[in-house]
């Protein structure tokens, strides 16, 4: 057989489907809290606040169920600049991706600060939450974290 | 080989749907019962072992890592297992082994599925290209093997009916069983609508969330706790297109059970196994398996099934808890049926508790009646 001749065929194949997640009492809490612009994380026994609220605790292995209001502010424990952020990205202009611990918390949460230049960002600044009025119970009820003025 | 022994079995209760809980939680719920009846705090565990069936059932990917903190595993090794619908099975053998290696003494396990959160059939079906889609499923998959069965020995068609009703009327005595048909018999499983040719709608396993936890220890941390001894366990393996294969009466499924016998020196496992709690998805499965595992010869199956051997008041219980025909959380239905029969020699199995039950069979199966686990625990050590 003379490969040549071959028609190397290549077909499309696109695996997808829609789960459902069942966030169970504590997670809900925290994401409806996202919706009416509270932030709440979880109390060990030991008094540890974990933001975001966490349904265990990975050192002492107890389950939380204390719910605690903490924020809104916070304080920057690391960040790394979007210079020029990409079509996947959630904000059009230049941001830092950011771990901010918020007031009252032990643990830092993932998120977003933007409006503000790089050269404003250091570790210990503070920072305040910037709502969405189209709240949809998800982490993005939060748009992102200005610099406190 | 160090002695090692089931010392907690802790299960949620199963339902199709189990929005109450996260699947962290959910896994916690089992987690919890079973160290609560093993009488064990988290600085006794030693390492923990997962399993569950494919990451595309709930599309978390390494769910061991994903639930970390919820099974407890920050900072102790940690192992997934994942053989399919056998996967319980093979994670209690998975758990124990790590046991009897002498490097861990005390194994937390778990298992579990939260069906609700995705679509098993999906997942097991997808669209292919250059192909069809078949979305057939399990049931789709298997009944042919059970027309083969059906071909080879000429049961009459009751007998499907018959395992189906009798496992459902056993769910009525565990409160954890998911379906819960008062009244349920043979004439109501044979007018429901058939399925998958031969299977009918109440032949077939339901779709439930659901987890199973244990905790496995060496002899030397057992004290005077209840346990059930492990006396024999194995797994085994054949391809799925194999050519020569008998996927009616496989012989990884033989060879298994072969081998477990002989750990546990059973020579006639008819008479000297007290009971057994065997993978039944799909009604036929009863009678098959029986044959498989050299309860009978070839045959003879369905005619056990038939006299009521493996009724609760038969001389060989099969399924006491409601089977897998009743809870079917698949990466936990093997680990369910290692618990349940761990539950009977420990004699906590409750209301549907063998009475006098000494020596129980805890059998799973899975992907295309391919992968096998099966164990032999006893109320004694020797």
């Amino acid at each position: 057989m003379n490969d040549s001749k071959i028609n190397l065929l290549e077909a499309p194949f696109e695996l997808s489907y829609k789960y459902k997640r069942s966030s169970g009492p504590v997670m809900s809490k925290f994401f409806e809290g996202l919706s009416q612009k509270k932030i709440f994380g979880t109390k060990s026994k030991a008094q540890k606040v974990f933001a975001p609220a966490a349904e265990y605790d990975p050192d002492t292995r107890e389950a939380l169920t204390e719910i605690v209001e903490v924020g809104p502010g916070g304080t920057i424990e690391s960040w790394s600049w979007v210079n020029s952020p990409r079509s996947h990205h959630l904000l059009k202009t230049p941001f830092a991706f950011a771990l901010i611990k918020l007031d009252g918390a032990d643990t830092a949460m993932l998120h977003m600060v933007s409006d503000c230049d790089e050269s404003d960002l250091s570790i210990g600044k503070k920072v305040l939450p910037v709502w969405s009025e189209n709240p949809t119970e998800a982490i993005t009820d939060i748009n992102y974290f200005i610099l406190e003025s | 080989m160090i002695q090692a022994g089931v010392i907690g079995v802790g299960q949620t209760n199963y339902d199709s749907k189990r929005r109450d809980v996260s699947m962290a939680g959910l896994v916690r719920e089992a987690i919890d019962k079973a160290m609560l009846a093993a009488d064990i705090e988290w600085d006794a565990v030693d390492a923990v072992v997962l399993g569950k069936a494919p990451d595309m059932f709930e599309g978390v990917i390494m769910p061991e890592l994903y639930l970390a903190d919820a099974i407890g595993a920050v900072g102790k090794p940690v192992l997934r297992v994942h053989t399919a619908g056998s996967v319980g099975g093979s994670t209690a053998v998975i758990a124990a082994s790590h046991v009897c290696s002498g490097q861990f003494k005390t194994v937390l396990t778990v298992t579990f599925e939260k069906q609700s959160e995705s679509n098993a059939t999906w997942a097991l079906s997808p669209r292919y290209p250059y192909s069809p889609h078949i979305n057939a499923g399990a049931g789709g998959y298997f009944a042919p093997f059970i027309r083969e069965y059906i071909r080879r020995y000429e049961p009459p068609e009751h007998i499907g009916w018959k395992v189906a009703a009798k496992d459902r009327q056993n769910a009525l005595k565990n409160p954890l069983a998911h379906l819960q048909i008062p009244g349920i018999d043979e004439k109501m499983v044979s007018e429901t609508p058939m399925l998958w040719e031969p299977l009918r709608y109440l032949e077939s396993c339901p779709s439930s969330d659901g987890a199973c936890a244990m905790v496995i220890t060496s002899e030397d941390r057992v004290g005077s706790r209840n346990v059930a001894w492990i006396r024999g366990m194995a797994v085994r393996s054949e391809g799925t297109l194999s050519a020569g294969r008998d996927e009616v009466n496989p012989q990884g499924g033989i060879d298994c059970a072969k081998d477990i016998y002989q750990q546990a020196g059973i020579q006639n496992p008819r008479t000297e196994i007290d009971c057994a709690e065997i993978y039944v998805p799909f009604s036929w499965y009863e009678p098959m398996w029986l044959e498989n595992l050299g309860f009978c010869d070839l045959g003879e199956g369905w005619k056990l099934t038939d006299e009521g051997v493996t009724a609760m008041d038969g001389s060989l219980p099969v399924n006491m808890s409601g089977g897998v025909l009743s809870s079917n959380p698949i990466g936990a239905s093997g680990m369910i049926r290692f618990g349940e029969a761990a539950l009977q020699v420990m004699g906590l199995a409750e209301d549907h508790q063998v009475e006098d039950a000494k020596i129980s069979m805890g059998h799973a199966y899975g992907g295309a009646a391919q992968f096998f686990a099966m164990w032999i625990v006893s109320s004694t050590k020797d």
